[in-house]
């Protein structure tokens, strides 16, 4: 149980803070196709920020004296890094489809394009290969908390909570998880957040009483830019061994399934990025899921063919998408450039 | 105000790239002197029985990159599948191509076929021709999905030499053998059976095997069934009974993933104590998942216990990759090709091509000097391994097989 709902967690969170850096764009009206371009980007900054103070050979005492707090403050630098350089690569984005009022699908693909081109043609030259590997160690070494972070034995026993929730998990799901709420909160209760949104729903409305619209969307691109950048780092950190390779294995377009399947509200959203994580989960370790602890893995055992269980995630995301895209909702506005002489 | 914005856009895209370019120049000669000064320093203190393996660790501080005056490049290798650094399979015998070329004063280069795992037949043929055409005056080709666009190449360029790492002798379309391609292989089930032997010995009980190439390797296959049989002798000899998770899945491309590091995860979870990571650019997530859950694992191809945190890596079944590849380089350039053209040489403990790893050895309850007798016994015939792995199915005394 403890590894099925630690293992959802690692593939459910990016999901999830991918999925509302999507809302944020689509809330203020530009469509951002380019969550996956962008994700891509941010993998790759963040994982060569951290190889570059490596080599440098910063964090290297603190790693010797075990003082986790430095490390984990490392690692949130690492995030600080791969968002701001992801807000810097939306900005494409939100130039193309604001200033000059380009098709948005069509900036956004370019950018999807683009960011695994150029980040593979990066790593090559920085590494000489097609992966960007850590410098040091691994990512579970350097970052991870665990019961000898906490001062306790490798075997000592603790509850349920603590191993679930504070041994063998990464400080980034948690802090993500933590930005959803505060950017949730953000969204729905503060005069910005309803500014945002008007900008997305009516944007001649908003502009009639006074508000910025170009502004706004510049704002909820660039939130957008800085939250699926970070996204792409925490999923390179917590599933892919802090590696980046130009690839995020389409998660970026799975969150703005997840986006759409849940209707642009984060709550939703957030049950939605856990069912796909389950299914993740599922996909890639059924056969060692013992979900009551009495050591019979019920999964493997339906004899079921392997291939279902790796196809799971796909086909909830059809059938899914399949039932719930009639009742989706979006944002009135979003897609079509504003322009103020148009009313 | 447009122009303005455009420009600085325009301005921000291209300092970016300036800046990343300048840090590369710099990153990776920071990185190397560092990596490989411990490891160099191991090989001379390993014993007269082990394999010299372990001597392609200075390999690293020969650059991968090299520019010769005249633009031609005399030693040619032809990458597998999987990365040129993949810290293992690639990397140990391109190991062995440096080391070759930078003694004897010789250019060298590498070529990757294009298209990465997707590499057709085509691609490596036109990386063996750009090869070629290029000057090689051999042309070293690392894994056995390179014969068909070998065998096109070498029936095409009759005077350049081949050798052919995990391969075997081969003839062109009339039936007549290409002379100038020597195959050499491993008996990898040697290596696998040490392995094997030893993590039982040591203590383990619970192990798993994670191959690469989707069970269509040979080579990978020999390691597997190879393993499987030494901890099965070492069970039975000891009187216990052992477990064993056998995959091939996620492996196809040699490739490390997240889906592989989750179920790897998903085995040490349930209990799994030791995995053998058997291919390339595996190895990376399955120590990961050691590494998150306390698991240990077992190297493949090289001495891999330099790439993991400390304690990780049990111990690494190795073959010679690096000393095969200047052996058979050595006999282009002394002119003794003919002697393993047209042939396949097998390498293994009569060679001292194959083993563990003795200059890092970190295992207590089974020591260098046990794994030494084992060793003569291979070498001397009284230990019988199988190295036909169509048999990997079948009734172990003391191991049972839970083949995923």
């Amino acid at each position: 149980m403890t590894f099925l709902i630690q293992q959802t967690l690692i593939f459910a969170v990016p999901l999830m803070i991918v999925a509302l850096a999507g809302v944020f764009a689509e809330r203020s009206g530009i469509i951002n196709l380019a969550l996956e371009g962008i994700m891509i980007f941010g993998a790759f900054v963040g994982v060569y920020f951290i190889r570059t103070v490596q080599q440098s050979g910063g964090f290297m005492a603190a790693k010797e004296a075990n003082n986790w707090l430095a490390l984990q403050g490392f690692m949130l630098l690492a995030m600080l890094v791969a968002a701001v350089l992801g807000a810097v690569f939306s900005l494409l984005l939100s130039f193309a489809s604001v200033n000059l009022k380009a098709d948005q699908t069509i900036g956004g693909t370019a950018l999807n394009l683009m960011a695994p081109a150029l980040v593979l043609f990066l790593v090559r030259i920085l590494a000489n290969q097609n992966t960007l590997q850590m410098a040091e160690g691994d990512a579970a070494s350097w970052f991870m908390l665990r019961k000898t972070t906490f001062g306790l034995a490798r075997n000592a026993e603790v509850g349920f909570l603590f191993d679930t929730f504070l041994n063998r998990v990464y400080l980034a799901t948690y802090i993500c998880l933590l930005l959803f709420v505060v950017l949730s909160v953000l969204l729905y209760k503060t005069r910005f957040g309803l500014r945002l949104r008007a900008c997305g729903e009516n944007p001649q409305a908003a502009d009639s009483l006074g508000i910025n619209v170009y502004k706004m969307r510049y704002a909820g691109t660039t939130i957008s830019g800085a939250l699926a950048g970070m996204g792409g780092f925490v999923y390179a950190l917590t599933t892919a061994n802090c590696t980046a390779n130009g690839d995020v294995a389409g998660y970026g377009f799975l969150a703005l399934a997840v986006m759409i399947f849940g209707n642009w509200k984060p709550l939703n959203i957030a049950g939605a990025a856990v069912l796909f994580g389950l299914c993740k989960c599922i996909a890639a370790a059924y056969s060692s899921i013992d979900i009551n602890g009495d050591g019979v893995f019920m999964l493997a055992e339906l004899g079921i063919s392997a291939h279902l269980y790796r196809m799971l995630p796909y086909i909830i995301t059809l059938l899914v998408l399949a039932f719930t895209s009639k009742k989706s909702r979006a944002p009135k506005a979003e897609g079509i450039p504003y322009d103020k002489g148009s009313r | 105000m447009k122009k303005i914005l455009a420009l600085a856009l325009a301005l921000v895209m291209a300092l970016s790239l300036a800046a990343c370019g300048g840090g590369a120049s710099s990153a990776p000669a920071a990185s190397t002197p560092a990596a490989s000064t411990p490891a160099a320093s191991t090989p001379a203190e390993s014993t007269p029985a082990a394999p010299a393996a372990p001597a392609g660790n200075d390999a690293d501080a020969i650059d991968d990159n090299m520019t010769s005056a005249d633009g031609q490049y005399q030693v040619a290798f032809i990458t597998d599948v999987g990365q040129l650094k993949d810290k293992s399979f690639n990397q140990g015998t391109y190991d062995g191509v440096k080391l070759y070329a930078a003694a004897n004063g010789l250019s060298y280069k590498y070529y990757q076929p294009a298209n990465g795992d997707q590499a057709t037949d085509d691609d490596r043929y036109d990386a063996m021709k750009a090869a070629v055409e290029g000057g090689a005056e051999v042309v070293v080709c690392a894994g056995f999905m390179q014969e068909a666009a070998m065998r096109r190449a070498a029936a095409e360029f009759p005077e350049v030499p081949f050798v052919f790492i995990d391969g075997y002798p081969l003839s062109d379309d009339a039936g007549n053998s290409l002379t100038n391609v020597a195959g050499i292989s491993f008996k990898e089930e040697q290596a696998g059976y040490f392995a094997g032997y030893a993590v039982v010995k040591e203590g383990f009980t619970k192990l798993g095997f994670s191959g690469g190439g989707g069970g269509t390797n040979p080579a990978c296959c020999r390691f597997g069934y190879g393993f499987v049989q030494g901890a099965n002798a070492a069970a039975a000899e000891m009187g216990v009974n052992v477990d064993m998770n056998y995959s091939w899945e996620y492996g196809a491309s040699f490739q490390a993933s997240p889906d592989l590091q989750t179920m790897i995860t998903g085995w040490y979870d349930q209990g799994t104590e030791v995995v053998f990571a058997c291919g390339g650019s595996m190895f990376a997530s399955i120590s990961a998942a050691a590494s998150a859950t306390d698991g240990y694992v077992v190297g493949v191809d090289v001495d891999q216990s330099s790439q993991a945190e400390e304690g990780v890596v049990v111990t690494s079944a190795m073959k010679g990759l690096s000393d095969a590849v200047q052996w058979a380089v050595a006999k282009v350039y002394d002119g003794t090709f003919s002697e393993i053209g047209g042939t396949g040489t097998s390498l293994g403990v009569d060679d001292n091509a194959v083993g563990l790893p003795t200059a890092t050895w970190s295992m207590t309850n089974y020591t260098v000097a046990d794994y030494e007798s084992l060793f003569a016994q291979v070498a001397g015939g009284s230990v019988k391994i199988d190295d036909n792995y169509e048999n990997l199915e079948q009734d172990y005394s003391n191991l049972t097989l839970n083949i995923k």
